[in-house]
């Protein structure tokens, strides 16, 4: 089918408009609240990219985490506050023309490198059953990252409720 | 030994660690056996370094020669002499920094459990951290010991400064392990893998620029844990605004991690590579010793002191790994520097740890950490004074203390391999330290203090600063065993190849 | 042969890398930056993903590797908006200008 490519292509451009607009977006807006908004549509973008990698399980974990909760957590803590929710009339700091430089050298040096490289690539298509290999790897040889994150999530949990939790009487100061 | 007994520290400190937390919530505030909490946090860390001591005579016997993770028996974490070694550590600090925080934690907040389960937990991260050896488990033990960090820094909630020292270290730490993800990133696409051994086999010399950008990249996350200069700025805040226990326990723990995790990658993923590292390893090791000593010179406060102190003698051990680069590249076993890394950093732990149970005795007492507020402690506590007279002159390595053995080694490396540049500024950049060092106990034995009343010592604090004190001393004095144990951590890591 | 070439991939990873670093060093607010701090770790994400599908797609590492960084991102965000949180209550702001407690 000689329209096949075109529309796989057509689909990255469009998924790239959400990354990328989204990612300027973000750091532009001047609403703290609409940069989180900003950052739901890049996200979305990046969930595309995953489904064009063919890594479709990834893309449902990026909806469900970073989207569903991530981003969810940021929007709470950005309606916590009444004053952060307000448009300010400057989000950036002092130093924002220098960060603009430091990010556009930033770009063009990792351009360079990544372009003269000669990545080993391949034309190998992945396993039909990326989720079965994921599973058994989980359980296999990353058990012991697997565990490690079970804990870290816990101690994140216990620290996160720690530090966000209403004065305790017994506190002192 | 099978899979399950080597991680048995790492199991024991876990359970520990959640038994206490258990242990918190079970008992409400009323209960009087929740005083037993920190001591079930001391004995957790006595139980771990045993587990540890037993281990040691058995890696001998494990086969090293498989380096790569297939042939791993525990996958993804070499269970060494150098990862032992480096536990030892963590743990040693762990038990030093809970005996001395006991006092301190009951005088600021009332959340016993959370604090010493969030500390063993943070000693559990550095033990995954130093013996990891994949560029997955070095990200998540890296997160996890900065997430735990980040908590125990803001521990003191109530506290503006303690909570906005947490949220500096959050802002820069989270950068930086997202910056150093990336240089991950790039080593994973050029080499297809994961494994530090596979990445070290599959590097091609095609890929020089890209190995030099994704080191670049990796030196801010490992940097920014070991409070290298430029990735430094966090570290006089947090170290400021922690509660002082923790402070100890930064100055120390992520420190030593960071470290190990640097000569780890450094040493087996990218050893006989054609790139020479030595001019960005001595230019960073001038630019951390010399900002941190002079920098140091003009603070008023013990705490941001000791934290450009710190910083200052993470520039002396970072001259020893430049001396191990130096080392011309047939002999990749080659580990001369290495082993100095380690005798520096045992040194230093005992040291540093001591000055800041000093720090913490005193805080106790007197509520602050100014230096001015030492006037005229040797009338008030002369046991003290000397303590800290001692601690000090090994932190600049004058002997006979356990500092001059280790800058004679890591000096000594450096000369070894030609670097007399950087040696030179390594000892110019101690004498500077004389200065700010001597300012303190200047005030401590001349200056006469407000306050002349005698400082209580409690019995968790007196054996702290005795024990650190003994070993200050003891590695200098008798430094034949703890030099041979640096040597053969070290060695360990060469027979990897 | 792939429709996309793996240096658009790279190439739109290295931007939105840049765009983040961009965010977190300009942003006044702390949630702000960490949201600078997020579109990096996409970034990772991407290039991981990328790879893995070019490279090596027989092995799952590279997903392995992003999946973990989600985890960790999570636990990263959970506990860091604790943070502001706190911070707000003391302050009732989370502009980091304004942190200035601890002199310089």
């Amino acid at each position: 089918m000689p329209f096949e490519i075109p529309f796989v292509q057509i689909v990255w451009w469009a998924m790239t408009a959400c990354a990328i607009g989204g990612a300027i977006g973000v750091v532009s807006s001047n609403n703290l609240f609409h940069s989180a908004l900003f950052l739901v549509l890049s996200l979305f973008g990046v969930a595309g990219y995953y489904v064009l990698l063919s890594a479709g399980f990834l893309a449902v974990v990026q909806l469900m985490v970073y989207i569903g909760a991530i981003v969810i957590l940021v929007l709470f803590a950005i309606m916590f506050s009444r004053r952060m929710m307000k448009p300010t009339e400057d989000e950036m700091n002092r130093q924002w023309l220098v960060s603009v430089i430091v990010a556009a050298a930033l770009f063009s040096w990792l351009i360079v490198v990544v372009n003269s490289v000669s990545w080993p690539v391949t034309s190998a298509a992945p396993t039909a059953d990326t989720v079965l290999q994921l599973g058994l790897a989980f359980l296999g040889s990353y058990l012991i990252p697997f565990l490690v994150v079970g804990v870290l999530l816990s101690a994140a949990l216990i620290g996160a409720i720690f530090l966000a939790r209403e004065k305790v009487e017994a506190e002192e100061i | 030994m099978d899979a399950l007994r080597l991680l048995t520290p790492e199991i024991t400190i876990t359970i520990f660690a959640f038994a206490i937390i258990s242990l918190d919530i079970a008992w409400n505030d009323e209960n009087k056996s929740r005083r037993i909490l920190p001591w079930l946090a001391f004995a957790g860390g006595l139980a771990t370094l045993l587990m540890i001591f037993y281990i040691w005579p058995h890696v001998d016997q494990y086969n090293y020669t498989a380096a790569t993770d297939a042939g791993r028996e525990v996958p993804m974490l070499a269970v060494d002499r150098m990862s032992l070694f480096f536990k030892m550590i963590a743990v040693l600090t762990v038990i030093l920094v809970g005996l001395s925080a006991g006092e301190y934690v009951e005088k600021h907040t009332p959340f016993r459990g959370e604090f010493y389960g969030l500390m063993l937990l943070a000693g559990l991260s550095i033990m995954l951290l130093v013996s990891s050896t994949n560029l997955i488990m070095i990200y998540l033990a890296l997160e996890f010991l900065s997430i735990t960090s980040y908590i125990l820094t803001g521990f003191l909630r109530r506290d503006a400064r303690s909570i906005e020292a947490a949220l500096k270290y959050f802002l820069y730490g989270a950068l930086a392990s997202g910056v150093m993800l990336y240089g991950f990133s790039l080593l994973y696409g050029a080499t297809g893998s994961v494994d530090l051994a596979t990445i070290a086999g599959s590097l091609e010399t095609t890929q020089a620029g890209l190995v030099v950008a994704a080191v670049i990249l990796m030196l801010a996350g490992f940097g920014f844990k070991i409070a290298l200069v430029p990735f430094h700025q966090w570290s006089p805040d947090a170290y400021e605004g922690a509660p002082t226990p923790i402070t100890a326990f930064l100055s120390v723990g992520p420190k030593a991690a960071g470290l190990a995790v640097l000569i780890r990658v450094m040493v087996v993923a990218l050893p006989a590579f054609d790139v020479n590292w030595t001019p960005i390893l001595s230019l960073v090791a001038i630019f951390t010793m010399s900002v941190g000593n002079l920098v140091a010179l003009w603070q008023t406060n013990m705490k941001r002191m000791l934290a450009y102190s710190s910083i200052a003698q993470a520039g002396y051990m970072l001259v020893g790994l430049a001396a191990w680069s130096a080392a011309p590249p047939s002999a990749v076993a080659y580990l001369g520097g290495v082993d100095a890394i380690m005798l520096f950093l045992l040194a230093y732990m005992f040291t540093n740890l001591g000055v800041f149970a000093i720090a913490i005795i005193l805080e106790n007492q007197m509520g602050t950490s100014e230096i001015a507020d030492y006037a005229g402690l040797i009338r008030r506590s002369p046991y003290l004074s000397v303590a800290l007279l001692i601690f000090f002159l090994s932190l600049v390595g004058i002997p006979p203390t356990s500092g001059f053995i280790g800058k004679l080694f890591v000096f000594g490396a450096a000369v070894n391999q030609g670097l007399y540049v950087l040696a030179l500024f390594g000892v110019f950049n101690s004498v500077i330290s004389v200065a700010y060092y001597f300012g303190v106990l200047r005030n401590v034995f001349f200056e006469k203090g407000s306050d002349e009343s005698p400082i209580r010592v409690g019995v968790a604090m007196n054996t702290v600063v005795t024990i650190t004190v003994v070993m200050t001393l003891l590695i200098a004095l008798y430094g034949q065993p703890f030099i041979q144990l640096a040597a053969d951590s070290a060695q360990i890591l060469a027979a990897n190849f | 042969m792939l429709p996309i070439p793996l240096s658009w991939w790279l190439t739109v990873s290295a931007a939105l890398f840049s765009i983040g670093v961009f965010g977190a060093l300009s942003r006044r607010n702390a949630i702000g930056i960490l949201m600078g701090i997020e579109l990096v770790l996409n970034a990772v994400n991407v290039n991981l993903v990328a790879f893995w599908r070019y490279v090596i797609p027989a092995n799952v590492e590279g997903q392995i590797f992003a999946l973990i960084v989600i985890s960790v991102a999570a636990a990263e965000a959970a506990v860091g908006l604790a943070i502001v949180i706190a911070v707000y209550r003391r302050r009732h702001s989370a502009a980091v200008e304004e942190l200035d407690i601890l002199k310089h």
